[in-house]
């Protein structure tokens, strides 16, 4: 029987002026050295529960709490979270508020010295720290100067300098380039693996947890619903879906093939576990009446036309290098590349909100340079990720009232667009709301509805689905389907590749200011290499097809779970 | 969320350990602190008696006593207003009394408890006031010979907010505030703020008029200013306290042991 570090036993909990409980009659063991995932839809009670673990749930939050969480043999309720603290560590989602020092060396001793570690025992554990998060030789480094993944790897290294038995990781990822997402995850996994630290993950990137959890836990509306090995839990495709969760794409591939009728002895949570049917797979005769998609073809002169672009910001950085591309009107365009690939530095000519160093951007075939910031604003939709960030109204009829009152149009065309906008986005109802009042997804809304009361040509959606569940990022792709039905142009920025074929044509994909890649998004997904070089992955499904195709040289470019299942569907009327 | 019965056993929630100051948390004072010095850079009026401003802090001093209860509201003002002396001098006045008028005013508000718990110690407060208001129209009156009316219509603001303190309306003003009626509530902060205010002025302008002696022409310059001034404080107050309970409700981060809000 593996040793226990952590016992929850008959918990529940309400918060202070709330009707229901986050936390509904949940026991689970936690066993030493093992990486226990967490999963559930948004509100599910996740974060609650990790902060279950040490106390800061209820202490700091106050509210009912019933049962007992055990940590060794500290009840969290009746030890103080400082004691607690040096048995449990904690890394939040945003690694922007969890570092305050000035250095990181001082982030990592920060908690050493609160715990009154003695001097020389903190000198050791610098070094030993920085060295398991892969953080050596930055020492004297401010840690606003790091990258996100550096960020969240030195607030690792902070968690693990206390030398905690258990460290808990409440969506270390969700706000991280891919980059950063696999620093991240290495590093969990061989904190878990090479020193046995105890992990408890809640994260929604379903791949990566698969191949690293020992067990998942499915918690739902305060409650374990479900706990097992990735195996039995992620290739429950249907009790996934009824909780919003997204399986890892290899799960859901061959569920939608077991689905069409095809045996498939079992549906694997990992690549490496789909190898062996991919074989036969492969070779199965394709359903004749599939075709694939012909991208669509879109004519006439240039909405957007960019040519030889380069940017040198005032220190020197160099970030674009001669970038040409041309983008016309009614395109759905997916903007790719890692973090510092140039993304936000071209999207942001387009807005007039940085001046070429060399080349032309135009707009309608005007240079942005004769064009000011406010002219192009009503042209050119800009959707930030955090929408919170472009809401400062009283209101949501304000919010979505305000360009159109500062670029004077007539008290008739406010009236109108605003009515317009709010119909269209379904805000009607809250329009005499605080906006900062409403859910987050409602809040995305506003900002869009804001932007199209200005009917612009162009929308520019900037990292929509980073920090978003599954349910959340569909929410605002569906709206820019919708928006790009109506004609709009619309560019969208996100690393999440695998939410994108349903929604975009074409794909640009940027490496270190240059343009690397201008395809549709069946060419661009499948250039391996390409992708490869901007620390990308192309989705699992994507890769499974191209595994398919090395098996069998007739098997075509797929890029969806669908797409590979509908292939391989037998003929209607066929055995 | 689930409606399920918890099978598990109701827990006592307290905050346990962690640097506490009678039930308060250090990093709520240290907060609180924090907020009074940089209000102590805005300053309110002019104030002929003494030549300079009062600080925009004092509309909140109340608050913290609200907030932190009486001894860490008032460890906490006294802290912010002494920071504040050095980092914002054009509002200080007289050093001295700025500091300890902080934490009387803080202490006083702490002291406007609901329950039974402390339920005498505004009355040493109380005392305290009306010993320093007596002495202050005392000298007004028979060392500097003011006349009667001038000396209550410029003490208005003082003997007004020691009534309103001594009287059962210190308990109402708690509970108003305790509330759930945002009616009451700004009532509550806005009555309280003066009546703290009121009793706290008294104890400060007692010194100062010691120190300073001023003659009956500025004393009748004062009688419109003062509770103008401290009708400003009560503005603060309501805008600034509403603002922080209704924020610190809505987060429902634990309260102090001896809060009222």
């Amino acid at each position: 029987m593996p040793e226990l570090i952590a016992v929850l036993k008959d918990v529940s909990y309400k918060y202070p002026r709330s009707t229901d409980f986050v936390l509904s009659n949940v026991n689970l063991e936690i066993h030493k050295g093992e990486f226990l995932g967490l999963i559930g839809p948004t509100g599910a009670g996740k974060s609650t529960l990790c902060m279950a673990l040490n106390g800061i749930v209820p202490q700091f939050y106050g509210g009912r709490f019933f049962g007992s969480v055990h940590i060794g043999d500290l009840d969290t309720t009746e030890h103080p979270i400082s004691e607690l603290a040096s048995l449990v560590g904690q890394v939040f989602e945003d690694p922007e508020i969890q570092l305050i020092a000035t250095s990181v060396e001082n982030e990592i001793a920060f908690a050493l010295e609160n715990l009154r570690i003695p001097r020389e025992v903190i000198s050791e554990r610098i070094p030993k720290a920085l060295s398991a998060v892969r953080l050596e030789g930055t020492e004297q480094k401010a840690p606003n100067e790091l990258s996100g993944g550096q960020k969240q790897r030195l607030a690792i290294a902070a968690a693990i300098a206390v030398q905690p038995d258990l460290l808990i990781m409440d969506e270390p990822t969700s706000q991280l380039d891919p980059v950063g997402a696999e620093e991240v995850f290495a590093t969990a996994h061989e904190l878990n693996q090479e020193l046995g630290m105890t992990i408890v993950m809640a994260s929604r990137a379903a791949e990566e947890m698969a191949e690293f959890a020992h067990r998942i836990v499915l918690l739902s509306h305060g409650e374990i619903i479900a706990l097992g090995t990735p195996d039995e839990i992620y290739s429950q495709i249907e009790l996934l879906a009824s909780n919003n969760l997204r399986p890892p794409q290899v799960a859901s591939t061959f569920y939608s093939i077991r689905k069409t009728g095809i045996a498939v002895p079992k549906v694997p949570v990992r690549m490496k576990d789909a190898t062996p049917y991919l074989g036969d797979l492969a070779n199965l005769k394709p359903n004749p009446s599939f075709a694939l998609p012909a991208p669509p073809k879109v004519t006439g002169e240039p909405l957007l036309s960019v040519k030889d672009l380069a940017h040198v910001y005032p220190d020197g950085t160099k970030a674009l290098y001669g970038v040409s591309l041309d983008i016309r009107e009614g395109e759905y365009v997916l903007i790719i590349g890692q973090n510092g690939a140039g993304k936000s530095t071209l999207v942001k000519h387009f807005l007039n909100l940085l001046q070429p160093t060399e080349g032309v951007v135009k707009v309608g075939g005007t240079d942005t340079r004769e064009m000011t910031v406010s002219a192009l604003a009503r042209r050119i939709g800009y959707i930030a990720q955090n929408p919170d960030n472009q809401i400062f109204n009283d209101s949501v009829r304000a919010e979505i009232e305000f360009a159109l009152r500062n670029l004077d149009y007539s008290p008739e065309v406010i009236e109108t667009r605003t009515r317009e906008s709010l119909e269209a986005m379904g805000l009607m109802d809250v329009q005499d709301r605080h906006p900062l009042s409403l859910p987050k997804g409602d809040r995305a809304r506003v900002v869009i509805g804001a932007i199209l009361a200005m009917k612009p040509e162009i929308i520019i959606f900037d990292e929509p689905t980073t920090g978003q569940d599954y349910l959340g990022a569909q929410y605002i792709l569906n709206i820019s389907r919708d928006l790009h039905k109506a004609g709009k142009t619309v560019i969208v920025i996100t690393h999440h590749l695998y939410l994108m074929p349903e929604y975009a044509d074409r794909v640009i994909v940027m490496g270190k200011g240059t343009l690397l890649l201008d395809q549709d998004i069946r060419s661009a997904y499948h250039a391996k290499d390409i992708l490869k070089s901007t620390f990308l992955t192309a989705p699992q499904a994507v890769h499974l097809s191209r595994q398919m195709q090395q098996l069998n040289g007739n098997f075509l470019p797929l890029l969806t779970p669908k797409e590979i299942a509908d292939y391989l569907a037998p003929e209607e009327g066929a055995s | 969320m689930s409606e399920k019965m918890p099978a598990g056993e109701e827990r006592k929630v307290k905050f346990l350990g962690g640097a506490a100051i009678d039930g308060a948390p250090v990093a709520y004072i240290v907060v609180l602190a924090a907020v009074v010095v940089v209000l102590a850079f805005f300053p309110m009026s002019v104030v002929l008696a003494s030549g300079g401003s009062f600080p925009m802090y004092q509309g909140i001093l109340a608050i913290v006593g609200w907030i932190l209860g009486p001894i860490a509201g008032a460890v906490s003002t006294g802290i912010g207003a002494l920071i504040a002396v050095f980092l914002a001098p054009h509002t200080a006045v007289v050093p001295v009394v700025s500091v300890l008028g902080s934490m009387v005013a803080a202490f006083a508000a702490g002291t406007m408890v609901i329950g039974d718990k402390r339920k005498g110690w505004w009355f040493w407060v109380f005392l305290y006031g009306l010993v320093l208001y007596l002495y202050f129209i005392g000298r007004a009156l028979f060392l500097n010979k003011i006349g009667l009316w001038t000396v209550i219509a410029g003490t208005f603001v003082d003997w007004s907010g020691i009534l309103l303190f001594a009287l059962p309306t210190r308990t109402l003003f708690a509970k108003w505030i305790h509330g759930k009626n945002w009616g009451l509530v700004i009532a509550g902060l806005a009555l309280g703020t003066w009546s703290v205010f009121g009793l706290t002025h008294a104890t400060s302008a007692a010194i100062t008029y010691h120190m300073f002696n001023w003659p009956e022409e500025v004393w009748v310059m004062l009688i419109p200013m003062i509770p103008f001034e401290n009708l400003m404080r009560v503005a603060v107050g309501v805008v600034i306290g509403g603002g922080v309970i209704a924020g610190l409700r809505a987060i429902g981060l634990v309260r102090p042991e001896n809060s009222i809000y």
